[in-house]
């Protein structure tokens, strides 16, 4: 089957990022396809591309996107949550005149729409809230 | 048949409520995080009438300490019988 997740929680903060990553192992590993992971509220912190966590504790941000690495999976940001919370890849920092980002490769700012289309193409969409 | 998915104990937070009324007579809840402690004897009388449709995630029952301790009605799953439980289902709601 083809699965999406939705992830509203901010990393560290709550269980819900935790939660989604160790549900999307297992879903690949029972052979299913994540299509994407989409970051959402809160959630768009996972995206922080300078999170430098303490080395005995998992590195969310690194697990994201080895999970893209190796299965593909997109990991897309709502990029109106991103902004205000200052996750700006390249391109809307100079848009924005800021000096640095935040965000890069293979996260991806992407608007809304990109939700409502994963909830219309894949076969299911599972929440993680806060 | 949907799959609801609560992440907060009924000690802590009323959000059970509206799930329990939003939940149609076939369809299935799976308690994870905080919400397992809904698995627990002393708190399992909020989940009342779901017999054979509740679950709770065993990862987060070990993390809590508290596997071994569920009331025996409750079908303790891991998360690869929680992916399970999405793929019975038509689609999942979450509460939290």
């Amino acid at each position: 089957m083809r699965y999406a997740i939705l992830l509203l929680g901010a990393p560290y903060s709550c269980q819900a990022s935790h939660s989604a990553l160790r549900f999307a192992r297992a879903l690949v590993d029972r052979g299913h396809r994540l299509e994407t992971v989409f970051f959402y509220h809160d959630g768009v912190h996972n995206a922080a591309r300078l999170a430098a966590p303490p080395q005995d504790e998992p590195h969310l941000v690194d697990a994201w996107v080895a999970l893209s690495t190796e299965h593909g999976t997109a990991l897309q940001v709502c990029i109106a949550a991103a902004l205000r919370r200052g996750l700006l890849d390249a391109r809307e920092a100079a848009r924005h005149g800021k000096q640095g980002h935040s965000v890069e490769a293979p996260f991806e700012l992407t608007g809304l729409g990109q939700l409502v289309d994963l909830g219309l193409s894949c076969d299911r969409l599972v929440t993680f809230g806060p | 048949m949907l799959l609801h998915i609560l992440n907060r104990s009924p000690a802590t937070s009323r959000v059970y409520q509206q799930a329990l009324v939003s939940m149609a007579p076939e369809d299935r809840l799976l308690l994870i995080e905080d919400g397992v402690q809904g698995a627990l004897p002393q708190l399992v009388r909020y989940f009342d009438g779901l017999q054979g449709r509740l679950f709770a995630l065993r990862e987060d029952l070990v993390a809590r300490g508290l596997e071994g301790r569920c009331e025996a009605s409750v079908q303790v799953v891991d998360v690869d019988g929680f992916v399970a439980l999405t793929e019975e289902a038509e689609r999942t709601v979450s509460w939290y």
